[in-house]
């Protein structure tokens, strides 16, 4: 029987192609992946805490796993470390800890390519799960108009604000590129093109938004919990429109 | 054209074509039919041929109203707060409280009709609440009270502390100009710890007339 493996953010690639050559299911247990109020994790961590990580708590309760590689090290967070030890407790499987340090970069043709910036993000956080990058010929890149500078967010209906031509920075292209360790990367921006610097609120990275936000000539910080509220989009609308940035002018589901 | 900035309490409408003055109508007495050309705030969408959102409006309306470049404009409406921080003549910065914000600017007008006090008769007090919700806020003024405060000066410490908030809320800057009805509070005005240019209720109107120009110069 297919073994189901869970994942929290970008276990080391070596650990990927262990899980493709035994050709076990991957789960990418930072997104949702079950439907059920977050308010269940509130038995195993304070409700104040990043989104993302009380999503996989979430997850990590419904789905029958067979095991779960967490990364702790430097390319995901301190928080996620004690998470590790939250799920070790919680759970008979084992939960293995692993500290990516890869740093032999694979590129980001998907964060520079032409696209609705949700199907975008929905192309690279897939693409945790692959040993392959994305095809540089299928997804030539774009001349930028915009740029999203952070992590994947909780909630993609923010996304959907963005013009198609916006290129994506900081950790996300660490996540395509295979190297979320590499800080210099993540540090990248386009003072050229006018970017919003997102975080989840409560995640440390926040810090990194703000102070690249201050920065940049152009620069919008923005922080979001579990959903992108009137507020949050309403910043993001009048960011570009005030920027002269065209916009899609389609409704956010 | 009809101009509206529908505020929760307030709508503040423009006839461009009228020649007169903007007027200010109590959202509740709006026909359900009323439909401007162009507007901005709560249930624009529905009420307008045509919407921007209030950020935009807001800054707009800066852009119009204030001769420099590097500026902080505060917003304080009957339920949220917005601002935006303009540097070198463009926008670097904003926020919208819908939530901690919440009912600043309603909260205040309640307590008046409430406790039946004029707000040009107090005097502005030397201390006063730590609040960040209008509706949170509330128990600190029935606490003085029961503690032998009079009406007045519990009220008095609570809009004081509002207006804190809301300066935090917008950076904690030297010179602060402020829109919306709270603008004609002088206890409000009076409690920010900083230098404060009142604008006035119609600022988001400025906006949109100025959003309507330059949709007429491209057009």
């Amino acid at each position: 029987m297919k073994e189901k493996v869970g994942i929290v953010g970008i276990p080391p690639l070596e650990i990927i192609k262990q899980l493709h050559h035994s050709k076990a299911e991957i789960i990418d247990l930072d997104e949702p992946q079950v439907r059920a109020s977050l308010e269940l994790t509130a038995a195993h961590l304070p409700r104040v805490y990043c989104a993302i990580l009380r999503t996989v708590v979430l997850n990590a309760i419904h789905l029958e796993l067979d095991r779960i590689y967490i990364d702790v090290g430097p390319g995901k967070c301190d928080c996620a470390l004690h998470v590790a030890t939250i799920l070790k407790d919680m759970l008979s499987i084992p939960v293995i800890p692993t500290r990516n340090q890869d740093m032999d970069g694979m590129g980001f043709p998907l964060c520079r390519s032409r696209m609705p910036l949700p199907d975008k993000m929905l192309a690279i956080t897939g693409n945790v799960r692959s040993i392959h990058r994305a095809d540089e010929h299928k997804y030539p890149p774009c001349t930028p108009t915009a740029g999203f500078w952070g992590v994947p967010p909780r909630d993609f209906n923010l996304l959907a604000l963005f013009p198609d031509t916006t290129h994506i920075y900081g950790w996300t292209r660490c996540m395509e590129n295979k190297t979320p360790a590499d800080l210099n990367l993540e540090s990248q921006i386009n003072p050229e093109v006018p970017t919003v610097f997102f975080a989840q609120a409560f995640c440390a990275k926040t810090a990194l938004a703000r102070h690249l936000a201050d920065r940049h000539p152009r620069g919008l910080y923005l922080d979001c919990d579990v959903t992108a509220g009137s507020s949050a989009r309403a910043k993001i609308e009048a960011f570009f429109e005030l920027s002269g940035t065209a916009v899609p002018d389609k409704e956010p589901s | 054209m009809l101009l509206a900035d529908f505020g929760t309490s307030y709508s503040k409408i423009l006839e461009t074509d009228s020649g007169n003055d903007p007027t200010i109508v109590a959202t509740r007495d709006l026909g359900s039919d009323f439909c401007a050309d162009l507007a901005t705030g709560h249930n624009a969408a529905r009420r307008s041929t045509k919407n921007i959102n209030e950020l935009t409006a807001l800054a707009r309306g800066g852009e119009v109203l204030i001769a420099e470049e590097d500026f902080v404009l505060l917003d304080c409406g009957s339920r949220d707060i917005k601002f935006i921080r303009c540097r070198r003549g463009r926008v670097v910065d904003m926020g919208w409280n819908a939530e901690c914000g919440a009912s600043m600017g309603f909260t205040i007008e309640m307590l008046a009709t409430y406790y039946h006090l004029d707000y040009s008769q107090i005097a502005i007090p030397k201390t006063g609440f730590s609040i960040t919700c209008g509706v949170l806020g509330m128990s600190h003024i029935f606490d003085a009270v029961i503690s032998g405060a009079s009406e007045a000066e519990a009220v008095a410490g609570f809009v004081r502390g509002i207006a804190r908030n809301a300066y935090r809320f917008a950076g904690s800057p030297e010179r602060l100009y402020l829109s919306g009805g709270l603008c004609d509070n002088p206890l409000f005005t009076g409690s920010f710890p900083c230098k404060l240019i009142p604008l006035g209720r119609f600022v988001l109107l400025k906006g949109l007339l100025a959003t309507l120009k330059s949709e007429r110069n491209k057009g």
